[in-house]
């Protein structure tokens, strides 16, 4: 059977979304670099083939084509053998779901606060980064009630896909100017998650801790 | 709100044995890091070598390491090793600037007006309590602490008592004592600790009305705009 391709930048947050879960989950990927800074690679038109959205992540699998990173992420962990990422309880799926939407919509601040401090990329730095640093406050409020209920991650006591699409956006907030001073919660949370057997890092998130 | 003496800066299990973490105190950059065997400090927050924040390194044993260079500092504040030199016998000069840390009340306090350790004899800080204070959360509010101060009684149903940089509250179902840290002007934060050991719903009604009350500050604020 061929491998997954994950068409793939390595300075972009959501690629290392996905890394950083099939890593977790064990499944092996064939990463094809697109260079999207400085290169603009993926406006070329045959990448625009696969992604008419013009954009990374892309994943192709035996004429599959997926763009949206929580759909990605999804696939990655179904040929996983290892089944405990996505909870067996509905409530918890559901929960887990509700994150996974959260860490697309809502952390896309974050992501274009870092894409405009970083990539060049046109935009007001200053309101992205204020609109993240809500939602980081979000995350946060979360995490500290989970820690009253005895629950070191979003959804239960054990990591989920939602953690995973999350910990990017903290991990690399110092990126667009968000010191993790004002959350003690979520840095319990990101040293719990560096633990996990595969997690692996990413340009601007340091290996030691 | 200028305040001398000890202030608290962090509520203490939120600085595991072995991690760091930035705090700022009236404007200052701090690191407050704990070695291995659960002791804290309190230093600067720059490596003397480049500047870089200390905060940003990482912890091994009883030494905190600098992450550009691996520089690495004791708990004097005194460089132990340079990685890049592992034959040099490191000059005594070399020295990170510590402060004066104190560990009471489920918080870590450093002494002001910033001070390394020996020039510091003020006595430790004083517990507002004889009963065990049980860590609830750290609330970071883009207030001066004087306004937050002020919100308190409403947020928490009880009337304030502040001594030594404590807000004490007896609420309806709870004794608290809150930690004020003034981070900068316009921004604060507030280190909950409670009495005794809270069950989970009472807990969960504190977290509450602390949400709340930093959602009533920040309308407060943009109304102001």
């Amino acid at each position: 059977m061929t491998l997954p391709t994950l068409y793939n930048f390595d300075l972009d947050d959501h690629c290392y979304r996905l890394r950083l879960t099939a890593s977790i989950c064990g499944v092996d990927l064939d990463i094809l670099n697109i260079n999207t800074f400085p290169g603009h690679d993926h406006l070329a038109p045959d990448y625009l083939l696969k992604n008419p959205l013009g954009r990374v992540p892309t994943l192709e699998h035996d004429g599959l084509i997926l763009r949206e990173t929580a759909a990605i992420q999804t696939y990655i962990a179904a040929l996983s053998k290892n089944k405990s990422f996505v909870p067996e309880s509905l409530v918890e799926q559901a929960a887990m779901t509700d994150w996974m939407i959260f860490a697309d919509r809502d952390l896309a601040s974050a992501s274009a606060a870092r894409a405009t401090a970083l990539l060049d990329v046109p935009g007001d730095g200053p309101a992205l980064t204020a609109t993240a640093r809500k939602m980081l406050q979000i995350m946060e409020d979360h995490m500290t009630r989970q820690r009253v209920l005895g629950k070191a991650f979003f959804v239960a006591n054990t990591v989920t896909l939602a953690d995973l699409a999350l910990f990017p956006a903290f991990a690399l907030s110092r990126d667009f100017s968000i010191d993790h001073d004002a959350f003690p919660a979520l840095r319990r949370w990101a040293r719990q998650l560096r633990t996990v057997d595969g997690f692996i890092t990413m340009p601007g998130i340091p290996d030691y801790h | 709100m200028t305040m001398t003496g000890w202030i608290p800066l962090s509520l203490s299990h939120d600085i595991e044995a072995g991690s760091s973490a930035g705090a700022v105190l009236n404007g200052a950059e701090v690191v407050v890091w704990r070695d291995t065997d659960g002791r804290p400090h309190i230093w600067e927050d720059r490596c003397p070598h480049r500047g870089m924040k200390l905060s940003f390194g990482f912890v091994r044993g009883d030494h905190i390491a600098c992450l550009y260079h691996g520089w690495e500092f004791g708990e004097t504040g005194q460089c132990q090793k340079i990685p890049a030199h592992p034959d040099l016998e490191v000059p005594k000069s070399i020295c990170a600037q510590t402060y004066s840390v104190a560990e009471a009340a489920g918080m870590i306090w450093v002494h002001t007006p910033l001070e390394t350790t020996e020039a510091n004899t003020s006595p430790s800080p004083s517990a507002p309590t004889s009963r065990v204070a049980h860590c609830v959360r750290s609330l970071y509010l883009d207030v001066p602490l004087e306004r937050a101060l002020a919100a308190l009684p409403a947020a928490f149903g009880a009337s304030v008592k502040v001594e030594n940089s404590v807000a004490s509250i007896n609420a309806p179902l709870v004794d608290l004592h809150i930690g004020l840290h003034p981070v900068t002007d316009t921004q604060c934060a507030l280190h909950i600790t409670a009495e005794g050991q809270p069950d989970t719903a009472v807990l969960l009604d504190i977290l509450a009305r602390a949400e709340k009350l930093r959602g009533s500050l920040e309308a407060e604020l943009e109304t102001a705009r």
